[in-house]
């Protein structure tokens, strides 16, 4: 654990017990308890990772190894942005308002302890904690889709589960130890490696069922579907990404793929984090609902990551944090920006939607800023990160799977405009004609995340020294 | 063949039953039954590890941990199942197609 980040995880957690009882009868009590609570610990971060003084010294005053930091000041982003949007997007009247708020700062807390974790046992209680705060925040609703969604999820990642902890049983066999510096120091050694490869093999099965990669993505696309409009948001946007992708991103650079000690294991992770790009991006271009696309898109992104994480060298895996950081920005965006026009027209079926653009202008452009950041137009900031996944595989001698990940990145492109002409450009359709733009706190948080798209694109050299810090102390 | 291949070929009997139990049924709660099952024999695959490699104390006391932590996660999975039963009216898996696509 490292212990420098615990306030992030115990003040969300008191924030979350003292809503239910501070907040009843007072329930404008609980959205602003919870907003306090997730921008004072942003603030925090911010100040603790760029400061002058820190950003002239090359960041190598950052505690720990950079990575928890990064990934905690990404969840607060995503939690603050979901939290301020759902204040003013929940309606007045709904019973279970201090719950709702209650569940995301305790899946907040529970996303702090994953990412600040140091041995496997802590990684899969947090996971355990953060997956029943999704279930139960899927079906924040009661709508029959989130329940199906909820038991969908619930179905596939209790399984998932099981094949972690059969993953800790051969770890504790062949290495005596669960920690993450035990297995670091083991895999530089000379000894076989095999076995211990297998346990790990084991564990990182599970979490690409919990990561939604490609042969398991089929809980995916229903469980962001039939979530209530901001939680689809807050679950795209970090929780699935922390509780899979990270832990699989971990993995790699604990198993030093890039000497070649876990071949096999390598070569699979890469051919899967492949077919994820493929399917997520071919099935993307035939959906109707604008929320199942944006779902099928996540999964073509994570593919992104996940290819990088099985490449495994320091620029991949600085591709990889990267482009994770990057995912989260952008699907926030576009998830909170489906909210936004459900709210305004009551559907999300595109071939219902046309012609918004007038009427919801903030909308529309925010959409196109993300659009263009996922599908890599320089400058923005998922220009880099693909880039710098696309280089790393070609360095590494796979022209192969450098040229694929460049050709979907286009079909990236191909299902984004199209989603774009369908709903905001083209005629305006009957379920238009009568919406306006939402109200400005339901814009700002895209506004906000879309500033930080061109920001963290334009800032690149920052971006890349701090990344560069982190990848020598994660890989060494 | 030792006391732990024993152990081992159990535990695999185990998680096979459990998934068994998931493929061959169609109600949700005998699906959560196979579910528990399988998650049991992977309980049971650390308890072993840890007696296998002299390291019991280690392995007991994380196994409470998971208990604990299953626990809550079923409880969470038996509330989803009566949810949807009141809302949706079926415990039925194959009912679980609202969503196409």
């Amino acid at each position: 654990m490292d212990k420098g980040l615990l306030a992030y995880l115990l003040i969300p957690l008191f924030s979350a017990l003292v809503i239910p009882f501070a907040a009843r009868g007072r329930e404008k009590l609980a959205d602003i308890l919870a907003n306090v609570t997730l921008l004072a610990g942003l603030v925090n971060l911010l100040w603790l990772a760029l400061r002058p003084s820190v950003i002239a010294g090359g960041f190598e005053e950052i505690p720990g190894d950079g990575l928890s930091l990064l990934l905690v000041t990404a969840i607060y982003l995503v939690a603050f942005c979901v939290t301020f949007f759902s204040a003013w997007f929940v309606p007045a009247g709904m019973p279970n308002r201090r719950a709702y708020y209650s569940l995301i700062l305790v899946s907040v807390a529970a996303m702090t302890g994953v990412v600040t974790a140091a041995d496997f046992f802590t990684l899969y209680i947090y996971i355990e904690v953060l997956a029943v705060t999704s279930f139960a925040l899927i079906s924040t609703d009661d709508s029959p889709k989130g329940l199906e969604g909820a038991l969908k999820y619930f179905l596939l990642s209790f399984p998932a589960s099981a094949l972690i902890l059969g993953g800790i049983a051969v770890l504790m066999m062949t290495l005596g130890s669960l920690s993450y510096d035990n297995l670091h120091i083991f895999m530089s050694s000379d000894v076989p490696a095999g076995p211990v490869v297998f346990g790990a093999a084991l564990m990182m099965l599970g979490f690409l069922i919990k990561s939604g990669v490609a042969p398991f993505h089929m809980w995916t696309p229903d469980a962001y579907q039939g979530a209530y409009a901001p939680v689809s948001a807050h679950l795209a946007g970090i929780v699935t990404k922390i509780s899979g992708v990270y832990a699989v991103v971990r993995m790699a650079s604990l198993l030093r793929f890039f000497d070649g000690r876990a071949q096999g294991l390598s070569a699979l992770l890469m051919l899967l984090g492949l077919v994820s790009i493929a399917v997520g991006a071919l099935a993307a271009l035939r959906q109707t609902d604008l929320k199942r696309m944006l779902a099928f898109s996540s999964i073509s992104q994570i593919g992104y990551i996940i290819l990088a994480a099985g490449l495994g060298t320091p620029l991949a895996l600085i591709g990889a944090v990267f482009h994770l950081i990057n995912h989260a920005t952008f699907k926030t965006v576009l998830f909170l920006n489906s909210a936004s026009v459900e709210k305004a027209t009551g559907t999300t079926d595109m071939d219902k939607l046309g012609g918004m653009e007038h009427a919801m202008p903030w909308t529309s452009w925010t959409s196109v800023i993300a659009l263009f950041s996922t599908a890599g137009v320089p400058p923005l900031s998922g220009f880099w990160s693909k880039l710098l996944i696309i280089l790393a595989l070609w360095e590494a001698g796979l022209k192969g799977y450098a040229v694929i990940a460049l050709l979907f990145s286009t079909v990236t492109l191909a299902y984004f405009v199209m989603m774009q002409r369908k709903v905001f450009f083209g005629k305006k359709s009957d379920a238009a004609a009568a919406a306006t733009e939402v109200s400005a706190p339901l814009l700002a948080p895209a506004v906000l995340m879309s500033a930080a798209i061109v920001a963290l694109g334009l800032l690149f050299p920052y971006v890349f020294s701090y990344l560069k810090m982190m990848a020598g102390r994660i890989i060494l | 063949m030792n006391q732990f291949a024993i152990d081992w070929y159990l535990i695999a009997l185990l998680i096979f039953t459990g998934l068994y139990c998931m493929l061959a049924s169609r109600s949700l709660v005998r699906q959560l039954v196979g579910l528990e099952i399988v998650s049991k024999g992977a309980m049971l695959c650390v308890i072993s590890a840890g007696a296998y490699s002299n390291n019991i104390v280690f392995a007991q006391a994380i196994l409470i941990t998971m208990i604990v932590i299953e626990v809550v996660v079923v409880a969470t999975g038996l509330a989803l199942l009566v949810k949807n039963f009141r809302v949706n009216g079926s415990a039925d898996v194959w009912q679980l197609n609202g969503m196409k696509g």
